[in-house]
């Protein structure tokens, strides 16, 4: 099973039409990897849907880099139950 | 001007103050005043107590029949006897829109105010409008009608050149022929200064209404001469300092003090030519003038009359109260306009269509999170249309997921959140960046794409629609 920072970087990819060799945790969804206002919801839809849990709207979307997301996403698994690695 | 600046210490405020008591949110906002006004007349200060507003029993009267007809095609029986029911709804029982005026020369004007009589409605009482020619009394008294206007034009273009009269007093003496057959019939008069802004003020204006005062003392109280003040090309300026006969506070000061015109005898009746048209009829309110004439939607000749609905919501705000009028008229009355042919713009306060909707995706924002921020009060009570979004390319999320919530009706925890509406949103973006459209996308399109992101809201929402 990949581990939540391969999946955050695969999704991230995807959404934001890069590969993920191009991303890392210091980067910032915005300034560095050029997510869009639409996209950074996206982002968050899509993390949703890759690890089936639901974020709080204002806290996700206020996480600004792709290493705080993986921080974010693993916190809000465990709360909600869902096993990742 | 001596160096008068002070140091504003910055004190600690953690909570936030919204000024409820001035933005009330269910009613528009109050206008209040901290003192009198002072204005130079004749060389000498005078005192104006706006506040008395509050106390004082100003009136909204309507010309839509008449003046308001004479820039549209004519409106049918039926549609004036539905204007003037919803009219007496707006105005309420106490009378806010106290009276409107007819037309009296045809047989369709007779029985228009026929069947707006047998609604049975008290207010708004209905007026005649006249030539200031004595056989039109005759329609008058057959009509019933307790009062009418007579066309008494004061400004020396009129006098001169229009009315061909030779000198001030020939024409004064014909109007007060006028007046006096009015007495007569039995019917009160009511003077319509035409292009009183461009007149003679000393010379013609003060002595006519000299002259109408004196004649009034013959007559009984409900005889008495009105003085409708009229701004018939717009020229009429609010701004204290201003030159008669411009000046809006110099000339109701005059009529109001020196010819002692009761304040309840006083109407102010405007034009737009300026763009000046509501703020000219507040004024008068504010100066001295207890009645402000105005026609729905501002509907009137050439650039039109103040608009009844903005003095309604002017009435309010200065009151501080509703006095019993019904606003949601106002947008039952725009549709049925609307729904006869009369188009109102979009832009249009309080009724147009988009008078409350955002394009802007950060204004959207603003009222997902607070409704207060970004509406002018509450729309929804007050005229039943919830602040809303038209989707473009500047919405961004926030503007779609305001838009789905009010198409759905959600509120509270059940409004859908911005995660949620992402699919619409690229849809959005994608309709510009992708397909290069330069059109805002209509709500039937919306709807449609609503119903394909959305089944479940829609099966729970809208299938029973």
């Amino acid at each position: 099973m990949a581990t939540v920072e391969e999946r955050v970087k695969m999704v991230t990819a995807r959404v934001l039409d890069l590969t993920p060799d191009e991303i890392q945790p210091e980067h910032s969804f915005t300034e560095d990897l050029g997510a869009e206002s639409v996209q950074s919801i996206e982002l968050v839809a899509m993390f949703e849907e890759e690890f089936g849990i639901e974020m709080n709207e204002d806290a996700a979307l206020s996480v600004s880099t792709v290493g705080g997301a993986i921080d974010f996403i693993t916190t809000v698994c465990k709360e909600q139950g869902v096993d990742v690695e | 001007m001596a160096k008068t600046r002070r140091h504003h210490n910055l004190p600690e405020v953690l909570r936030p103050n919204l000024l409820e008591d001035i933005f009330p949110h269910d009613l528009p906002p109050r206008i209040r005043f901290e003192g009198p006004v002072v204005e130079y007349i004749d060389g000498q200060p005078v005192q104006f107590d706006f506040a008395s507003v509050k106390d004082r029993d100003i009136v909204i009267t309507d010309t839509t029949f008449r003046d308001g007809q004479q820039s549209l095609p004519p409106y049918s029986i039926d549609q004036m006897v539905k204007i003037y029911d919803l009219l007496s709804r707006l105005g309420g029982p106490n009378g806010v829109i106290r009276q409107t005026e007819f037309f009296l020369y045809t047989k369709n004007d007779r029985l228009t105010l026929d069947r707006c009589r047998e609604l049975g409605h008290k207010y708004p009482e209905c007026t005649g409008w006249i030539r200031a020619v004595k056989g039109d009394f005759r329609l008058v008294k057959e009509a019933g009608l307790k009062e009418t206007g007579l066309l008494t034009s004061c400004s020396d273009y009129h006098i001169f050149h229009k009315l061909k009269f030779r000198s001030h007093k020939e024409c004064m003496d014909s109007y007060c022929e006028v007046v006096q057959a009015s007495f007569d019939a039995g019917i009160r008069p009511r003077c319509h200064l035409e292009d009183v802004t461009r007149s003679d003020i000393d010379r013609f204006v003060l002595p006519f209404a000299d002259r109408l005062m004196e004649m009034s003392e013959s007559v009984p109280e409900e005889l008495s001469v009105k003085i409708r003040l009229c701004d018939t090309m717009g020229f009429g300026v609010s701004y204290p300092g201003a030159e008669l006969p411009r000046s809006i506070p110099k000339l109701i000061y005059k009529l109001n003090h020196d010819c002692g015109v009761p304040s309840s005898r006083l109407e102010w009746h405007g034009h737009n030519d300026f763009h000046k048209v509501h703020i000219n009829g507040a004024t008068a309110w504010l100066y001295g003038c207890d009645a402000l004439n105005s026609t729905l939607f501002g509907f009137g000749e050439r650039t039109g009359n103040p608009p009844l609905e903005g003095a309604i919501f002017e009435y309010i705000a200065l009151k501080g109260d509703q006095c019993g009028i019904d606003t949601l008229a106002i947008t039952e009355l725009a549709d049925y306009m609307r729904s006869i042919g009369l188009p109102i713009p979009d832009n249009y306060p309080f009724a147009g269509h988009s008078f409350n909707v955002t394009r802007a995706g950060i204004h959207a924002g603003g009222l997902r999170q607070d409704e207060r921020i970004y509406n002018i009060f509450n729309t929804e009570k007050l005229l039943g249309r919830p602040p809303r979004v038209a989707i473009t390319d500047k919405s961004g999320a926030d503007g779609v997921v305001h838009w789905i919530n009010e198409f759905f009706g959600l509120k509270g925890d059940d409004r859908i959140n911005k995660i949620k509406v992402h699919r619409l949103a690229r849809w959005v973006i994608d309709q510009y960046d992708v397909d290069g459209r330069l059109t805002p996308i209509s709500d039937q399109e919306l709807a449609a794409k609503a119903k394909e992101f959305f089944p479940d809201y829609w099966a729970k929402y809208k299938a029973s629609t």
